[in-house]
């Protein structure tokens, strides 16, 4: 939306390349995330969408240009130039992540599931309890939180995914299809609670989804196609 | 779709006589429906009176299909502002924005970035109905769920079209 | 089954190359060990059944008709003479050479004797000998005045066919009847015993049998645990079979077909690393010599059932696993429920218990003693306790796991503790081999305790010194004959005194005096401090048994004359160093002074107790004992590997989330370490309740002690084990929880 363009970009990646062996999946990708929006990353499968939401999210240092991140009211810090374990804390504080399945570990239950970002991060296992609670119940799954993942519906267990992304109230929420294994009913529920959520708390999501409807829900997207962004095209809504 | 400027489109590639004009337009797009050449030389007609084509030396004898028509500059500007412009997504767009691409690509021109720009236009519309969603009662959810999935069926076409262009190119001008 | 589709399960994608090659190796691993093991039992049968004719005790040399009228009295011996088809034969109970025992037979008989003996034939001439080629090596290594005087002329050695194994040390001698008469301990024999074990062949068996099961159980746990190896991703390739419409037979088919492959591929090669590995294993002593490699071979058939035993066994187990975990055309999409543990996982653990405590309380009921009834007892209860432990890891993990996850505080903790509540037979399964193991060393180390308690005597004033020797002197022999014998052993390196005790007549005679009278100047050489203040002081003749634990005392006899008296004993102080202790034994065995040569200190008793049996069972347990240790460790690795390759996604997300590698390096950690912590405690506290079991079972004059230094090395070796298998799988944590583990799924 164009009024992100007058605050400074959260995430700013610069002539991003990437590949892997002989396969080019980043070529030359530039892209700014704005505080507080919901950006959808669109584009066909192998397109760069993953690598360009691990190189974001500094799961991935890309062969070639920068990411910097822009935390609110603190230095930018040079993702791409941090070793693996800043780069893992920065994960784990600043940013959350859902997936499209599998994330959970089976044996935990969801409420142990949810407060283990926050166990990582030093909080004391009572407080992170407590945390985690609140925020499933939050998202509709009060008194779920001593089921085991295998004993929860998808949707649910998406919900819980994204309590566990939340939880440590990060300010970059990544989710990678996070509706993809979900019927159009179940994704709805869990798009608007985790939405609900997020922008109540000011955070900014990166979305990878190849459904419109899903991407419906972001500010904006961007279509990546063969390793760079298909961006210029657009009208302003 | 829109006839006129369909044919403007197909006018632009190079000088033709009426009759020409309408064969090439019911090869690419008449199929099942032909166009009748009271409507083509109407139009034809009425597009030379808005300076977006002009007669060329008009032979003896000459009905209007013996005329060979030239699209003007202002005919050129016409149509790439109609490839451009994306339409308002409607049930009735698909085969406008089929009319478009085979256009485009007919003329060499960007038709990726055509059917960009048309995703663009349909995902605007379906934030829109998203935000109208929130907070509504179920009937009119219902209804912005109507409207998302037909946008969706367009976007889904548009996908696969853009896949597509370059095979899509080829047939057509190899046709 | 189509051999594409076949072709298509077993090597479906890269990975599969990898869990292929595991399980042949393991196997591989398994079963060479298996096949030497049983060649190690076929060769200690083998040997002792060649060492058997050591064992003849013959027939009394001397017939004592009963004394007419009193029924406990018996009148004078007289010799049962020489005949042509018998020999006279004196077994030398402690013919020793630094801490080695030989065995040693003298024989006497007549020029035309059709006595045979075993790898010699003919007994040998008065004055020579036949030694076994390792005791040769020895005489002809060791300066004759240690050794080589004590048996004569060499005369040829014996055939591998009579000695037990390589190192034997065994030397027949040949001497006089006269001299072999004059003893009293020759006997009369014609032939030589095949039976090995004389009565106590059932006892002896048992241990056997329970050193076995002990052995081969941590090999079979190791096959069955590589042979799981990946199941969570074959689950996977099984969905999607099932999908494309196998049906759950031919699924299970085919999960058999994919173990037996790489099974089949690496029992073969376990064949030919154990016909590689035979000579290196038989350097291995066990019971003081080692084997005759060809002891150790299983042959062809053996060999063949063993591959086909496991095979066969791996085939099944793969098919009936895929069978119960009920695969569907959708996969297991939710996680496998494990049947929780409960209680009743104990059963067998205390069924062997009380088996074995029964098999105990039957020894100690005479009327109903019978080895029928107390080895399988015995038997059954130890394999039971074995299994036992295996069953009742998981209740008890779980038990533990439970009490942690409440008690939890990092994430790492949380995990592991809940990974292992839900999985708790899984978890055990990663560790149950190093448990086994434990108490498997802790029988072994338990049982062989005994033994190692008797080591190393301490010098007590007032008992017999330990680098001392003595012999008891023959009647007929002068004090003057012992003053020559005396100043010819003081000139001896090494050795320090020369002590003649003295009696009214010599100690096997009838008139023997219950003590032993000596100068007292003499009495510091053997090591009393209290010394009476006469000339003639007196000793009790248990002084000179080295069982005797109570210091005695000299009591002073003023009025005593040693002229009335004849020589009874003469004891040699040595400075103690082996050569010195040699040389003394050899001079008192030749010196012709002594009644038996039966010169024992202290330090020799063990060579010659019972337990000797158990000390040699104990050196196969230790090497057992290493073997389940080695094999243990392995399959903790191999666990602790399928552990992290199952939950490769799961991990790979977490760490893509922020999660440190050192968190899962913990996670990891915990998992093996508490359910090996958990049932440790229970399996050293089992094995030496068993070692004990055992033990009085079979002897219940045996005790038990504090272990030897040895245990601890092996628990602290399993424990650096455990460590290193957990640590071995930390670069594989990273190396398949990295990005692109996750990336293409």
């Amino acid at each position: 939306m164009s009024n992100h363009d007058t605050t400074a970009p959260i995430l700013s990646a610069r002539g991003l390349h990437h590949s892997f062996g002989q396969t080019e999946a980043l070529r030359g990708v530039d892209l700014d995330v704005h505080p507080g929006e919901v950006l959808a990353v669109m584009g066909p499968s192998g397109s760069g969408k993953s690598t360009l939401l691990h190189c974001l999210a500094g799961v991935l240092v890309p062969d070639g240009g920068s990411v910097t991140h822009c935390p609110a009211g603190r230095a930018p810090l040079e993702i791409s130039a941090l070793g693996e374990p800043k780069r893992a804390r920065l994960r784990l504080t600043d940013f959350g992540f859902v997936f499209q399945f599998g994330q959970l570990l089976p044996e935990l239950t969801a409420v142990d599931n949810v407060s283990i970002p926050l166990l990582l991060a030093g909080t004391r296992r009572p407080e992170a309890l407590r945390r985690s609670t609140d925020l499933l119940d939050r998202l509709g799954l009060d008194g779920m939180g001593a089921k085991l993942p295998g004993e929860l519906s998808g949707g649910q267990a998406q919900r819980v995914a994204v309590a566990r992304a939340l939880v440590t109230s990060p300010a970059v929420l990544f989710a990678d299809e996070p509706t993809g294994s979900l019927d159009s009913l179940a994704s709805e529920n869990v798009l608007t609670l985790m939405l609900e959520l997020v922008r109540e708390a000011g955070t900014t999501v990166v979305m990878i989804t190849h459904d419109a409807r899903t991407a419906a829900y972001a500010d904006r997207e961007v279509i990546v196609r063969d390793g760079a962004i298909g961006a210029g095209y657009r009208v302003s809504a | 779709m829109n006839n006129s400027l369909t044919l403007l489109g197909l006018l632009s590639r190079e000088p033709s006589y009426g009759y020409d004009l309408k064969h090439s337009y019911d090869r690419y797009f008449g199929a099942g429906k032909a166009l009748a050449f009271g409507q083509v030389y109407s139009t034809l007609a009425r597009m030379v009176r808005d300076e977006l084509i002009r007669a060329l030396g008009e032979e003896t004898g000459g009905g209007p299909d013996r005329k060979k028509y030239e699209i003007t500059v202002a005919g050129q500007d016409r149509v790439r502002e109609w490839l451009f412009t994306p339409d308002v997504p409607s049930e009735s767009l698909q085969s406008e924005l089929f009319a478009k691409t085979v256009i485009a690509l007919l003329l060499d021109d960007d038709a990726d970035r055509l059917l960009d720009v048309q995703r663009g236009e349909h995902m605007a519309r379906m934030r829109e109905l998203t935000r109208l969603k929130k907070d509504a009662d179920l009937l009119r959810v219902l209804m912005c769920d109507h409207g998302l999935f037909h946008i969706e069926a367009d976007l889904r076409w548009i996908d696969l079209t853009s896949a597509r262009l370059t095979r899509l190119k080829k047939e057509l001008q190899s046709a | 089954m189509n051999p594409g589709l076949l072709k298509l399960a077993v090597v479906g994608s890269r990975s599969a190359y990898g869990r292929l090659a595991g399980i042949a190796g393991g196997v591989a691993v398994g079963v060479c060990l298996l096949l030497l093991l049983w060649g190690g039992a076929n060769g200690l049968s083998a040997r002792d059944d060649r060492g058997a004719w050591l064992r003849e005790t013959g027939s009394p040399s001397v017939s004592v008709p009963r004394a007419a009228g009193d029924p406990s009295g018996s009148g004078p011996a007289t010799p049962v003479p020489l005949g042509s088809d018998t020999a006279l034969m004196e077994t030398n109970p402690a013919e020793v050479f630094r801490d080695q025992l030989i065995s040693r037979r003298d024989f006497a008989a007549l020029a035309s004797t059709t006595v045979k003996i075993p790898g010699i034939g003919t007994p040998p001439e008065p004055g020579q000998y036949y030694a076994s080629p390792a005791l040769q090596r020895l005489i002809e290594s060791t300066p004759r005045d240690e050794l080589g005087d004590r048996f004569g002329t060499f005369a040829g050695t014996i055939d591998d066919a009579a000695l037990p194994g390589p190192d034997s040390l065994i030397v027949v001698t040949g001497a006089t009847e006269a001299e072999l008469r004059q003893s009293g301990g020759a006997a009369l024999v014609s032939d030589f015993t095949t039976n090995p074990y004389g009565g106590s062949a059932a006892p002896y068996n048992t241990v056997l049998s329970i050193g076995a099961i002990a052995v081969f159980f941590p090999v079979l746990l190791l096959i069955s645990i590589v042979t799981g190896l990946g199941a969570a991703q074959s689950r996977e390739r099984f969905a999607t079979l099932r999908l494309i419409g196998a049906s759950p037979q031919v699924v299970s088919r085919i999960a058999a077909a994919e173990t037996a492959v790489p099974s089949l591929i690496g029992a073969v090669l376990g064949v030919g690393l154990a016909l590689l590995l035979r000579p290196a294993v038989a350097q291995i002593p066990v019971n003081g010599t080692r084997m005759f490699a060809a002891d150790l071979t299983t042959g062809w058939a053996a060999a063949a059932a063993v591959v086909a035993v496991v095979v066969a066994a791996s085939a099944l187990v793969a098919a009936r696993r895929t069978a119960r975990a009920g695969i569907g055309p959708l996969g297991v999409t939710r996680a496998v429920h494990e049947k929780t543990p409960t209680m009743w996982r104990s059963v067998p653990l205390l069924a062997g218990l009380a088996s074995m405590t029964t098999a105990i309380a039957v020894t100690r009921t005479p009327h109903l003693r019978s080895p029928l009834l107390e080895m399988p007892l015995l038997i059954g209860g130890f394999a039971l306790i074995l299994v036992g432990i295996v069953v009742v890891g998981p209740w008890l993990t779980r038990l533990v796991s439970r009490l942690g996850l409440r008690q939890a505080r990092s994430a790492a903790a949380v995990i592991a503790a809940s990974r292992i509540q839900r999985n708790p037979v899984a978890a055990f399964r990663s560790v149950s081999g190093l448990v086994v193991a434990v108490f498997v060393v802790s029988v072994f180390a338990g049982a062989s305790s005994i033994i190692e308690s008797t080591e190393a005597p301490p010098t007590t004033p007032g008992l017999l010194q330990p680098t001392s020797l003595h012999a008891t002197v023959d009647a007929g022999h002068t004090p003057a004959q012992m003053s020559e014998a005396v100043r010819h052993a003081k000139e001896m390196r090494g050795i320090r005194s020369a002590t003649v005790g003295y009696g009214p007549a010599a100690l096997s005679d009838r008139d023997a005096s219950p003590e032993i009278y000596l100068r007292a100047a003499d009495a510091p050489a053997l090591g009393f401090q209290d010394i009476p203040a006469t000339e003639i002081v007196t000793v009790d003749t248990s002084f000179l048994y080295f069982w005797t634990t109570q210091p005695r005392a000299l009591t002073p006899v003023p009025a005593a004359n040693l002229d009335g008296m004849v020589p009874v004993v003469i004891v040699l102080g040595t400075d103690g160093t082996p050569e010195a202790m040699d040389r003394a034994r050899t001079l008192l065995n030749s010196s012709g002074v002594t009644a038996h040569p039966a010169t024992t200190s202290p330090m020799d008793t063990g060579l010659q107790s019972p337990t000797r049996l158990i000390q040699g069972l104990a050196v196969l347990s230790y090497l057992g004992m290493f073997v389940a240790i080695a094999i243990a460790g392995l399959s903790l690795a191999v666990a602790t590997a399928s552990a992290v390759l199952d939950r490769k996604r799961v991990l790979g997300l977490m760490r893509l989330m922020g999660m440190p590698v050192s968190v899962l390096r913990r996670i990891i950690t915990r998992e093996a370490a508490v359910p090996l912590l958990t049932v440790l405690l229970l399996s050293v506290g089992l094995g030496f309740l068993v070692a004990w079991l055992m033990v009085t079972g079979i002897n219940d004059t045996y005790r038990m002690t504090w272990p030897a230094p040895d245990y601890f090395t092996a628990l602290g070796l399993s424990l650096l084990l455990a460590l290193g298998a957990v640590t071995a799988t930390f670069s594989l944590i990273r190396a398949n929880t990295a990005i692109a583990a996750t990336r293409f799924e």
